[in-house]
C-alpha cells in the first residue's frame, strides 16, 4: 500500500510518478481494509473525490498551474462543514440543518481551492469533547498502534486516518489539545497555530475563545504545507487575526543554529508518567543540540493556574452552547459529554471573567519567558495512552495531557513523534513558540525529523493489512 | 457551610439541567474539582487589577 507524506506525494505527482487517482485509490483501499476496525470515517465522499482526482490529473497532464495541495487526499473532522455531506459532530443532538446552511467552512474551501481531494468526514469525540460512548450509534476510534488503545481525542479519525494512510493529511480542532493529543497517541504530527491564525467559522464550537482548527499529517513539513493554505484572516470569524502570514514551507531551513530552546520536563504535572518519556526527551535534546540549538531547563509559569483557566473557560463556553439541549435531551448526549459539560454549573459568571484575567496574567508571564528562549519543548503527554475499556471521563485524564496550558495563552504548539514506549505506543514532544512564530516552531519540528524517522514508522495494523 | 452535593443540587436547579441518576456521581466529582479550580483563580499573583482577555468589537463579524 502507498504510504507517502504529503511532500513526497506532491513530488511524485509533479514528476509524473503517480497520479491523484492512484493516490486516492490507495487511500480508499486502506480505509476499505481498516475502517471497520479502527473507526476512521463517519462518511465518505468517494464519488466526489474521484471526480476531483480526475480533474487534478488533467491539470497535471496539461501542465496547468497546480494548487499547493493538488491531488492530495485529505479528511475533515466531522465538526467542520463541507458541501458534500452533513456535519454530525458525532452526535445525535446536533441539528443537521446547521451544516447544510453553511456549505464549506472557510478552511474546507481553502483546502479545496488548493486542489485537495476532500475524502470525507472523520470521527471525533462528540462535539469535540469527552471519550467514546459505545452505547451510541457511532464508531469507536481505535489506535492503529494497538487497537485495544484509544486514539486520543477529539480529532480521533484524523489521527488514525493519517497514521494509516487512509488520508495523507486532515483537519483537526484543538480547544485543550484535540489536535495534539490524537497526533501524539497515533504517532503523527499536528499543529495548533496561534489563536486566530486560522479562521474557525463553519466549525461547531466547543470553547469560543480557545478553539483552533489546524493540520494533522505525518510530518512537520506536511503541516507547514497545509498551514500555508489554511492560515490567514477571514472576516467571518470574529476571532480571526488580520496579520500577515509567513511562508511556512520556505522557513524550513533545517538549521537551528542560534536557536534557544527551553525544556520543561513537567515531571510533577501528573501522577502517572510513562518511564520511557525521559530517555526519549534526552534524545530529543541531543538531536536539537546537534542541529545547532542551545537547550536549557525552564519552568513554565502558572502551570496549574493556566490549565485551570482553560478548563473553566472551555466548560463555561461549552455549557452556554449546550444548555438548551442538556435541559431537553440529556440522555441523547454521550455520557462523558453530558457529565463533563454538566460540571460547568460549578462556575459563576465571575469565575469565567476571572479565568480571562488569569489568562492575561499568564500571557505576560509566558511572554517574559520567551524573552529568554525562542522555543519551549515539553512532553505532549505524561502517558502514551489508555485502553478504551479503561476510559471513563476526560476529567480524570485531563492532567496527563500537557496541552491545555497553551490554549489559555494562545501560543502556537506543534507535536511530533519522539519514539515509542515499552509496549510500542508512540511518544510525542511538543514544540511551542512565540505568538505568530509558527515558522520557528515548524522549522524546529522539520529539522528534528530530518535527523530522526519516528514520524515515518508504520503501525502494525497497517503492516498486517498489507500482508493480508 | 453547605456540602458539595447540596451546592450541586442548587446549581443544577438554577441551570435547569436535570441529569440522569447514573450521571450524578461523576458530575459531583467534576463539580467538586471545579470549585477548587475556580477558587485557585483568585489567588494568582497580579490578577487583582488585571483586565480580562475579553475583547468586544462594535463591528459585526463579516460585515463591512
Amino acid at each position: 500500500m502507498e504510504y507517502l507524506t504529503i511532500a513526497d506525494a506532491l513530488e511524485a505527482l509533479r514528476e509524473n510518478k503517480t497520479t491523484a487517482t492512484e493516490l486516492l485509490q490507495s487511500a480508499h483501499a486502506v480505509a476499505d481494509e481498516l475502517d471497520s476496525e479502527l473507526g476512521i470515517y463517519l462518511s465518505r465522499f468517494d464519488e466526489q473525490a474521484m471526480a476531483a482526482a480526475a480533474e487534478a490529473d488533467r491539470i497535471y497532464a496539461a501542465g496547468e498551474p497546480a494548487g499547493p495541495l493538488l491531488g492530495i487526499p485529505l479528511g475533515i473532522k466531522d465538526i467542520i462543514s463541507t458541501v458534500e455531506g452533513e456535519t454530525t459532530a458525532q452526535s445525535l443532538v446536533l441539528d443537521r440543518a446547521w451544516g447544510e446552511g453553511i456549505g464549506d467552512a472557510v478552511v474546507t474551501a481553502r483546502l479545496r481551492a488548493a486542489g485537495g481531494l476532500i475524502t470525507g468526514k472523520l470521527t471525533t469525540m462528540e462535539y469535540a469533547t469527552g471519550v467514546p460512548d459505545p452505547t451510541k450509534p457511532f464508531p469507536v476510534p481505535r489506535n492503529p498502534w494497538n487497537t485495544e488503545y484509544w486514539t486520543g481525542g477529539s480529532s480521533s479519525g484524523t489521527g488514525n486516518g493519517v497514521a494509516t494512510g487512509a488520508v495523507l493529511g486532515g483537519l483537526g480542532t484543538d480547544t485543550g489539545g484535540s489536535i495534539r493529543i490524537p497526533a501524539a497517541f497515533c504517532g503523527i504530527s499536528g499543529i495548533k497555530a496561534t489563536f486566530g491564525r486560522v479562521p474557525k467559522s463553519g466549525c461547531v464550537p466547543l470553547g469560543y475563545s480557545l478553539d483552533n482548527i489546524g493540520p494533522m499529517a505525518r510530518s512537520a513539513r506536511d503541516c507547514a504545507i497545509m498551514l500555508n493554505v489554511l492560515a490567514g484572516y477571514d472576516a467571518s470569524d470574529a476571532c480571526a487575526v488580520d496579520e500577515p502570514v509567513d511562508d511556512y514551507v520556505a522557513g524550513l531551513s533545517g538549521d537551528l543554529s542560534g536557536t534557544r530552546i527551553g525544556l520543561d520536563r513537567l515531571t510533577g504535572a501528573w501522577s502517572e508518567r510513562d518511564p520511557a518519556i525521559d530517555a526519549a526527551l534526552d534524545a530529543v535534546v541531543e538531536a536539537l543540540t546537534g542541529l545547532g540549538a542551545t537547550v536549557v531547563d525552564v519552568s513554565l509559569p502558572l502551570w496549574s493556574e493556566l490549565s485551570a483557566a482553560t478548563r473553566i473557560t472551555s466548560r463555561s463556553e461549552a455549557f452556554a452552547y449546550h444548555a438548551p439541549d442538556l435541559q431537553s435531551r440529556w440522555s441523547d448526549y454521550f455520557a462523558a459529554t453530558r457529565q463533563g459539560v454538566g460540571t460547568a454549573v460549578a462556575y459563576s459568571g465571575a469565575d469565567y471573567v476571572q479565568a480571562q484575567r488569569v489568562r492575561r496574567v499568564g500571557q505576560k508571564a509566558v511572554a517574559g519567558l520567551f524573552e529568554t528562549v525562542d522555543l519551549v519543548i515539553t512532553p505532549t503527554s505524561s502517558v502514551a495512552g489508555w485502553t478504551i475499556d479503561s476510559l471513563s471521563t476526560m476529567a480524570e485524564r485531563f492532567g496527563a495531557m500537557h496541552t491545555g496550558y497553551w490554549n489559555a495563552v494562545g501560543n502556537p504548539a506543534l507535536v511530533v513523534p519522539m519514539g515509542f514506549n515499552e509496549i510500542g505506543l508512540p511518544l510525542s514532544v511538543q514544540i511551542v513558540g512565540k505568538p505568530f512564530d509558527e515558522v520557528a516552531v515548524l522549522r524546529a519540528g522539520d529539522a528534528y525529523q530530518r535527523v530522526t524517522d519516528w514520524h515515518l514508522a508504520v503501525p502494525p495494523v497497517l503492516s498486517a493489512a498489507a500482508v493480508a | 457551610m453547605h456540602s458539595s452535593d447540596e451546592k450541586l443540587e442548587v446549581a443544577l436547579e438554577m441551570s435547569g439541567v436535570n441529569p440522569a441518576e447514573e450521571d450524578l456521581e461523576k458530575i459531583l466529582d467534576g463539580f467538586t474539582r471545579g470549585l477548587e479550580l475556580a477558587a485557585q483563580l483568585y489567588t494568582v499573583p497580579g490578577v487583582r487589577y488585571e483586565e480580562p482577555a475579553l475583547i468586544f468589537s462594535a463591528r459585526v463579524a463579516g460585515a463591512r
